[in-house]
């Protein structure tokens, strides 16, 4: 009850942040030195046409009352007609948003995967000989953006040995449409395993991808913490009790130290959710990352802004489970609160 | 490649044991292509990418041979009235649209008259603004009339977005529908697409001409160039384009010219307000350098608005390459190395190969001559704002796409100043040019667009630089037609 009652609480926080990033956004679109009406219009359209489109579409109006007229619309659920495509841009980016929480999530998997297992890796291995060889391999790690892991595992695994395919999400012999937009959850559900392990297949490297590259951070922190709790007061005690090392560390250390590892996870979700754009791009995965990329280029604002708010929505929607999750794990910060 | 293979192989590479791909079998094929199609309404958007794919989908009235000659397709016969005010058309009576239904005059009228009328929101509006009326006279004959000459309506009638849409089809589903499940006549069938994906086509069994040789093409949009070349060289596509040249060279691709002209847009004041200044920047480029540097010497310097090969091209029109002579015309102008006029040059960077890097090459070449140009980037989008505002610089790097290479849509839309491409403000060419449009008689009209192109070469009103290229990488064994313009179609393919 507690925990919903503070959820409850940043949810009436949240409401006022989307306005405030659907208003910059908006802003922000408007000042880009772009021509959305040229680009609305066919090439043979003339200054006149392109003059009476910009009418149309009201970009001579001033600024505020765009802007009203925006949210009047998206209130309503009317985010606007893309001007690329002339299809509604809210339905464009509800299409293309599960492949991206599918990768997004699949990602994280991998990320919490190498992550954790890493990070008491790390821990096991302080003041060994082996500890500045792992130091050095995570700082490499981390060095490398996901887009350049993107083009290494596409080349090594796509190209050279060949064993993974890397286009689009599944292969050619299965169909893309789905009941939820989830192909793993769909060919899950149309009992097809040869189309699930075709999607899973075609998820491998993207995730992987965008994984590795936020796995070092989790397995630093995981490390940092563990090194932390490992010598408090209860610990020593629970050591004299005669608790095995492994049993100490599994559970006594990694209780108290998963807290801190989890809030990054979550911070980590956000921006790995926003990292998307290129390696979506690169692996032609069909998600609002790829969507947006086209959006920037044909100066197609209502997508982008659609997208942004989408963007916006769920780091806030992450941001709230992994506060939901740390209040559950932790019950500290529920009497703090 | 057969399901259990394939099924097989994806279990495999779920595990990580075994490749997962491998070569398609001969009755498929799958291309990786740039970008998706905007809409599945033809008609709806002009984007030049997406004419190869619609062109297996739908039908144009008129087709274009691989050297662009105008050659029949559903319109059999047609002949332009002298006055050009008026042409009348004969269409095939064997064309149905992949539901069944008959393909007439009736549909013919719906796609190039009701749907082109002022209130419409669908590009082909524009195309066929001169549309005044189309008079059925039976369900394969019909007469177009034009509110003014519109002598190159056969072209139009083969150029972006004019497909042949089935108006019984789309009466009965609606605009909205069409643009979901489309149906056309063409020679294969739309059988599955997701947006930014895929496009899934099946051969129309009962098409009214050549059959295609490929009963099924996939087409996955691949839009990172770099992912093009490794699926082509993994065999995940069999055909691809628009890779980088060095990739196509490396991977024995082709390199083809067509018909896209890589130009600078200049204006006719400021910095370039001297004819002198402008003929200089033209004579200290060196384009064959340009050509050899960054499309391994297959695009073809240009000293005119037109590509080899097309109706307005002459042979005789050439710019030479001449340092020197750039050197007196600025020294006449009051210029030189040491007191180099200063001029803005626009960019952008990524919007076609090599874009930014010809741009600081013709930057260097100018410095040379006296010529000191201040580079910067410029996204496409933004390129039509600047003109709008008449804020473009001097001068700006620009592709200009022409598939059917006549002198109109090159000479005439590149500097037509009512039109939103050209920064010349020129008022004698943009006169010149209003009254040419309207020039019936195809030698006249040529010869008119030809001396036009001449007059803006002797003004320095434009530079043109290179006729540019397209990549094509294949799988060894599968065949495809060159077209001039650039055109890959699916039903032109072929297993050997």
């Amino acid at each position: 009850m507690r925990v919903a009652l503070l959820l409850g609480r940043r949810l009436g926080t949240a409401l006022p942040i989307l306005l405030v990033v659907s208003a910059l956004l908006f802003a922000a679109l408007r000042a880009l030195p772009v021509d959305p009406a040229a680009m609305s219009m066919p090439p043979n359209a003339t200054l006149v046409e392109i003059d009476a489109q910009r009418r149309a579409m009201g970009l001579d109006r001033p600024l505020p009352v765009q802007y009203a007229i925006w949210l009047r619309g998206a209130l309503r659920g009317n985010f606007g007609q893309s001007i690329q495509l002339r299809r509604s841009a809210a339905a464009l980016a509800t299409q293309a948003l599960p492949a991206t929480v599918e990768l997004a999530v699949a990602a994280m998997l991998i990320a919490s995967g190498l992550g954790l297992g890493g990070g008491f890796v790390l821990f096991a291995l302080r003041g060994t000989p082996a500890e500045p060889v792992a130091d050095l391999g995570t700082t490499l790690l981390l060095s490398l953006p996901d887009f350049l892991w993107a083009l290494l595992l596409l080349v090594v695994f796509g190209v050279l040995l060949p064993v993974l395919p890397f286009v689009g999400r599944i292969g050619p012999d299965f169909a893309l449409h789905g009941a939820t937009g989830f192909l793993l959850l769909d060919t899950l559900l149309a009992g097809s395993p040869a189309a699930f392990a075709s999607a899973l297949a075609d998820l491998a490297l993207p995730a992987a991808a965008l994984g590795i590259a936020f796995a070092p951070a989790i397995m630093r922190v995981l490390r940092s913490s563990l090194a932390q709790v490992w010598h408090q007061d209860y610990i020593v005690q629970a050591r004299l009790r005669g608790i095995g090392e492994r049993r100490l560390l599994l559970v006594h250390a990694a209780r108290n130290a998963i807290l801190p590892t989890l809030a990054l996870m979550g911070v980590q979700f956000g921006f790995l959710f926003g990292g998307t754009l290129l390696v979506e791009v690169i692996y032609s995965f069909p998600g609002i990352g790829n969507l947006m990329v086209d959006a920037v280029h044909n100066a197609d604002l209502p997508v982008i802004q659609v997208v942004g708010i989408a963007y916006c929505v769920v780091v806030l929607a992450i941001s709230m489970a992994v506060d939901a999750l740390v209040l559950t794990l932790d019950p500290r910060l529920r009497r703090l609160r | 490649m057969a399901p259990s293979r394939r099924s097989f192989l994806a279990l495999s590479a779920a595990t990580l044991a075994a490749p997962a791909v491998a070569g398609a079998a001969k009755d498929a094929a799958t291309i990786g292509w740039p970008s998706d199609v905007p809409s599945w309404d033809p008609n709806q958007r002009f984007v030049p990418d997406a004419q190869s794919i619609f062109k297996a989908v739908f039908d144009q009235p008129l087709d274009q041979s691989p050297a662009l000659q105008l050659v029949p397709s559903v319109i059999k016969s047609w002949s332009m009235a002298p006055d050009a005010l008026s042409m009348r058309v004969e269409l095939r009576d064997d064309v149905s649209f992949h539901d069944g239904s008959k393909l007439t005059t009736a549909d013919f009228h719906y796609t190039f008259f009701d749907r082109t009328r002022p209130t419409s929101t669908l590009d082909i509006k524009n195309s066929w603004r001169k549309a005044a009326d189309i008079e059925v006279l039976s369900p394969t004959r019909a007469v177009m009339h034009f509110s003014s000459p519109a002598p190159t309506a056969p072209e139009w009638l083969a150029f972006l977005g004019s497909f042949i849409v089935p108006k019984a089809y789309i009466e009965r589903v609606g605009e909205k529908e069409f643009a979901q499940k489309p149906v056309g006549s063409g020679p294969y069938r739309l059988v599955e697409y997701e947006t930014n994906a895929r496009i899934v086509l099946e051969r129309n069994e009962k098409y009214w001409g050549p059959k295609p040789a490929i009963p099924r093409v996939t087409i996955e949009i691949i839009k990172d160039p770099s992912a093009r070349v490794a699926a082509v060289q993994s065999g995940q596509v069999d055909l691809t384009i628009a890779v980088p040249v060095r990739e196509a060279v490396r991977l024995h691709g082709q390199i083809d010219p067509i018909t896209r002209i890589i130009l600078l847009q200049v204006r006719d004041d400021l910095g370039f307000a001297d004819e002198r200044v402008r003929l200089a920047a033209h004579h200290a480029i060196d384009k064959a350098a340009l050509s050899r540097a960054f499309y391994n010497g297959r695009a073809v310097p240009l000293s005119q608005l037109a590509t080899p090969g097309t109706s307005g091209y002459m042979p005789d029109l050439t710019v030479s390459y001449d340092p020197k002579l750039a050197m007196q015309l600025l020294a006449a102008a009051g210029y030189g190395p040491k007191k180099p006029v200063k001029i803005g040059f626009a960019s952008t960077n990524g919007q076609f190969p090599s874009d930014y890097d010809i741009a600081r090459a013709i930057g260097q070449m100018w410095g040379r001559v006296g010529i000191q140009a201040d580079i910067q980037v410029i996204e496409y989008g933004k390129y039509f704002l600047l003109n709008r505002g008449h804020k473009l610089p001097e001068a700006t790097l620009y592709t200009f796409d022409n598939a059917t290479g006549d002198p109109e849509i090159f000479v005439g839309y590149m500097l037509d100043p009512k039109l939103p491409f050209s920064p010349w403000q020129g008022k004698t060419i943009g006169r010149e040019i209003t009254a040419a449009f309207d020039i019936p008689g195809e030698a006249a009209r040529i010869a008119r667009w030809k001396q036009i192109d001449r007059q803006a070469m002797a003004t320095g009103a434009k530079i043109p630089l290179l006729q540019s290229v397209q990549t094509m990488v294949r799988a060894k064994g599968l065949g495809v037609t060159g077209y001039g313009n650039g055109w890959v179609l699916p039903q032109t393919m072929r297993w050997s």
